[in-house]
């Protein structure tokens, strides 16, 4: 064995700053998240496309020289990047980018004009679904009990019946229009909220770190701020971004059978639907609508998966 | 006695996200027939990943073997394929693991799983399979073995289904049976039956057994030898008394420090050991101990200690035991309070 | 399990007379009545009809009337065509059920795959294909994923090679079977390969299949005995779900391939305001949903051995 100088066996000791191998900086939940969100850039980019199809959505029809009811019989059924021939536009060189509709209509701004629609009953019917949900959900994990168990059999039997049956009945009964589909959204939609909603209640009413947390003496109002909301927030606010390409979804199949949005109105499954009936021949005129829905369910979907990920501390690394 | 398993200066890392984690770092043991080795260490020590490894069982990648060589009998386990390997589970070794809970498919009945192993090694028609997983029952003490063996693991007990585990895991003769912490997830009082059951074996039987636990009182009554690891390297080996009454290595002895026992006075208090185990992503240049040694010296953070002979089959990793290591007092280190 | 189908049952029973009710309570809201159409008449023959479906009687007597009624399988007569609608459901439904059956095959033989490979092959090329592919069926609505293939694969492909390979409408011989059933099933194989995808992947981690390996078996003997089943558990629990999709989304794939199901009928009565029809087949559809969704709890309880504990 190879002689061994005497310094070298100089002692040390135990060495406090360096024996906590395994640490790793401490961050808050939602940083934590959504550091871990921008990690995930597909997530980020649909994020991106999101907002700016809202945006354009919003901004767009204010910047066309056309109305969307406005028909320019004379070039009906005109492809992408037609120039406008119409006499009231006569020397002004404008473009229909999308082409026209068997009346003439611009399908440019009719897009954006159905995509505020789309949108906006997307939203509305969401918005409404999470209110109920919330607060049939609440009470309902809250109470507990008798109450409960009621609750819960009723949210059973809706649930059995199909929703988009029950939303077509709504649909003959009332008159047409956004506000309808939001409120015949709303009326079969709840049921996957307020369980979802329930459930978190319950589970976070017997979670064991909430019962430490109040043994410790942390004030109520501390445990619901750091614990309850961020919780139950973040399962929410994944089902939330789940239920908006549904909503959209909706919309467009009611739009498709005849149900959506009457008809000078555009959205994008009335748009999709006359696109259909003429796509044999003029197959561009559902292109714009097709792809505008696919794209934002897409989005919508890939960024749900995101924030599912995101908010999963299994996954942290 | 013939060697039943043989694994020298075995490396195994982990490729991951944020880079190569080295999980085992050197590991050399050997086992002969009928012995019961014990591997004791903290959780993260590497001593569940050394024993999936002679099994290949953890998935590859990202885990690798990075050198060293694993000998099961005639068979070359670092060189076998998966085709090979296949049919030395289970056949050759088996396993058995922590949690009882969840490691029975909670789908199948349990003597259905049983006849599963015993028909994919041994050529036995149904009938006689589900007569050797009957008798395998009984042997590990179920009662009605036969109604048992037609019920879902859910219809068992945590207890019962160990046993059902290690009926399973005996049921093609193996030569080497390794037990992953088998009774960390059960009560007390079945923790005792089942190491009871455990030690029947080895009586009964010429099976060698790994047995793999954090828990040291578990490791007295039954193991022959004794393998301490710390930061995937073995620190320390030796006879059970070498391990109790002649240890070596200062991990050791400040893991039997905080161990309670019966003969302790009232005023003594346990002691725990600070700190955590290095981070095996970038493992220290020196003794892996080093950080949370009380013994620490400037050698130790440079180079890894190597193997000391203390006494016959006893030995261990650390520069105290180097023939020109100094006493404490000409160390500089200050007497224990 | 008696006492988990018998639950079931009470539940179903409930949820059909719930149905049943909306569907009356809605057409008391209608305008009209079902026998005002736009060809009137004779005064006697109203007489008779609005005896025979008991409209001379208060609302809630009429109720049980039509409780009744659609207990005998009566669902009235059809403004557009004057046939009973029960007929026409009937005659129409087979097609869609034909249709429908295929297309549910086809979602669950090819979602499952899809999902299985996508698990075993986690990370690699493979897993990333099927899970785009089945990003794409969950985000594009299955009318514009019907147009795409009727245009390619049935009017672009024939003008290419000159060959029907797909017919382009209708639902007579298998070559006109292939584009209707893949668009009609494309959107739940994709949500069905997901969530076999997650689920297979949960049930590879588990530890069970760690004991299966230590046994010896080989990764497919792992796989189809005992991660399979395990592992499509869950999807079964949404071929309810994927049932209703598929029922709905039969609506307008069979519009759109002009296919003489009842989901075309339904469209056309939705259009034409053909009230009894839509009423008749609304109570029909939903009935046969809530049966559909009754079976696939009973099968599940079937699969899984572990509800046979619980209640």
């Amino acid at each position: 064995m190879t002689q061994i100088d005497k310094s070298r066996f100089e002692w040390i000791g135990s060495d406090s700053a360096r024996r906590e191998g395994i640490s790793r900086p401490s961050t808050t939940f939602w940083k934590d998240a959504i550091g871990r969100l921008m990690k995930n850039k597909v997530a980020v980019v649909c994020f991106f496309i999101i907002v700016l199809l809202i945006l354009s959505c919003i901004i767009v029809p204010f910047f066309s020289p056309f109305e969307s009811r406005e028909q320019h019989l004379g070039e009906v059924n005109k492809g992408f990047m037609t120039v406008c021939t119409d006499s009231r536009y006569e020397g002004q060189h404008h473009v229909h980018y999308f082409g026209t509709d068997n009346l003439g209509r611009d399908l440019f701004l009719r897009a954006f004009e159905g995509g505020r629609v789309s949108l906006m009953i997307a939203f509305a019917a969401v918005f409404v679904n999470l209110i109920v949900g919330l607060i049939y959900g609440g009470i309902s994990g809250y109470v507990g009990g008798a109450v409960d168990t009621i609750m819960m059999r009723i949210v059973e039997i809706v649930n059995g019946i199909p929703y988009l049956i029950v939303v077509i009945l709504l649909m003959m009964v009332l008159p047409k229009g956004i506000f309808t589909m939001v409120v015949a959204y709303g009326i079969t939609g709840w049921t996957g909220m307020a369980r979802l909603v329930r459930g978190q209640v319950l589970q976070l009413k017997s979670q064991e770190y909430i019962v430490a947390a109040e043994a410790m003496g942390a004030k109520s109002s501390r445990i619901i701020a750091k614990h309850l909301i961020p919780n139950a927030l973040s399962v929410i606010i994944i089902n939330v971004t789940l239920a908006i390409p549904s909503a959209i979804f909706t919309e467009a199949f009611l739009s498709y059978i005849g149900l959506g949005v009457p008809v000078p109105q555009p959205s994008w499954g009335v748009l999709a639907k006359g696109g259909q009936d003429v796509f044999m021949t003029y197959p561009y005129q559902l292109v714009v609508p097709a792809v505008a829905i696919s794209l934002t369910m897409l989005s919508f979907n890939l960024l749900g998966d995101g924030l599912r990920d995101a908010f999963d501390p299994r996954l942290r690394r | 006695m013939n060697k039943v398993l043989d694994v020298q200066n075995l490396h195994v890392s982990f490729d991951t996200y944020a880079g190569e984690v080295k999980a085992v770092r050197g590991v050399t043991f050997s086992l002969s027939e009928g012995e019961v080795l014990a591997i004791v260490g903290e959780s993260g020590c590497g001593k569940s990943v050394t024993a999936q490894t002679i099994m290949k069982l953890n998935p590859m990648p990202p885990a690798r073997i990075k050198e060293g060589s694993v000998q099961l009998g005639e068979h070359d386990i670092v060189a076998a394929n998966e085709k090979e390997m296949q049919k030395i589970r289970g056949k050759e070794v088996s396993m058995i693991f922590q949690d009882p809970m969840t490691c029975l498919n909670p789908t199948k009945p349990v003597g259905k799983q049983i006849v599963e192993a015993i028909q994919h090694h041994r050529h036995l028609s149904k009938a006689e399979a589900k007569a050797e997983a009957i008798k395998y029952l009984s042997l590990v003490n179920i009662p009605n073995p036969e109604e048992r063996a037609k019920q879902y693991p859910h219809e068992f007990s945590g207890g019962m289904r160990q046993r059902a585990m290690i009926a399973m895991a005996l049921s093609c003769n193996p030569k080497l049976l390794i037990a992953d912490e088998p009774t960390t997830a059960l009560d007390v009082t079945i923790q005792a039956q089942i190491m009871d059951l455990l030690a029947e074996i080895k009586e009964k039987t010429s099976t060698a057994i790994i047995l793999i636990t954090h828990d040291l009182g578990v490791v007295a009554s039954m193991a022959d030898r004794v393998a301490v690891m710390y930061a995937g390297k073995v620190v320390e080996t030796g006879t059970c008394e070498d391990i109790f009454y002649r240890n070596a290595h200062p991990y050791t002895q400040a893991l039997l420090k905080s161990l309670p026992s019966v003969d302790m006075n009232k005023t003594q208090r346990l002691v725990s050991i600070p700190g955590t185990p290095p981070d095996l992503l970038n493992p220290p240049k020196g003794c892996g101990f080093g950080a949370r040694c009380t013994h620490c010296m400037k050698i130790c953070h440079e180079e890894q200690p190597p193997v000391f002979k203390v006494g016959e089959g006893h030995e261990a990793a650390c520069w105290l035991l180097h023939p020109d290591c100094p006493s404490a007092a000409e160390r500089g280190e200050p007497d224990e309070q | 399990m008696t006492k988990y189908i018998l639950k079931r049952v009470g539940y179903s029973i409930v949820t059909l007379f719930l149905l049943v009710a909306i569907t009356f309570f809605m057409m008391q809201l209608l305008p009209g009545d079902p026998f005002t159409g736009e060809k009137q008449l004779p005064a006697a023959q109203m007489e008779a009809l609005y005896a025979k479906y008991g409209l001379d009687k208060p609302v809630w007597q009429q109720f049980f009337i039509y409780i009744g009624n659609v207990v005998q399988g009566d669902l009235g007569v059809s403004l557009t065509y004057n046939r009973a609608v029960t007929l026409m459901i009937t005659e129409a439904f087979a097609i869609s059920f034909d249709v429908g059956i295929r297309s549910i095959c086809f979602a669950f033989i090819g979602g499952v795959l899809l999902g299985t490979l996508a698990a075993i092959k986690r990370g690699k090329a493979a897993d990333t294909v099927a899970m785009i592919i089945a990003l794409l069926g969950v985000s594009v609505p299955s009318f514009v994923v019907a147009s795409v293939l009727q245009y390619f694969l049935g009017l672009k492909l024939y003008m290419a090679t000159g060959m029907r390979i797909f017919a382009i409408t209708g639902w007579e011989g298998f070559n006109s079977h292939i584009l209707p059933v893949v668009a009609l099933g494309f959107g739940s194989l994709a949500t069905i390969s997901r969530l076999m995808r997650t689920s297979m992947l949960d049930v590879l981690g588990q530890d069970y299949i760690k004991t299966a390996k230590a046994k010896g078996l080989s990764q497919s003997g792992i796989i189809f005995k005992h991660a399979m089943r395990n592992a499509i558990m869950p999807v079964v629990t949404v071929l309810g779900p994927i049932t209703a999709g598929i029922l709905t989304g039969g609506f307008v794939v069979e519009s759109v391939f002009g296919i003489p199901g009842l989901g075309k009928y339904f469209v056309q009565s939705i259009q034409g305001l053909d009230y009894t029809m839509i009423c008749g087949t609304t109570v029909f559809y939903g009935a046969f949903l809530i049966i559909a969704n009754l079976v696939v709890d009973i099968a599940y309880g079937l699969i899984d051995p572990r509800v046979k504990l619980e209640g």
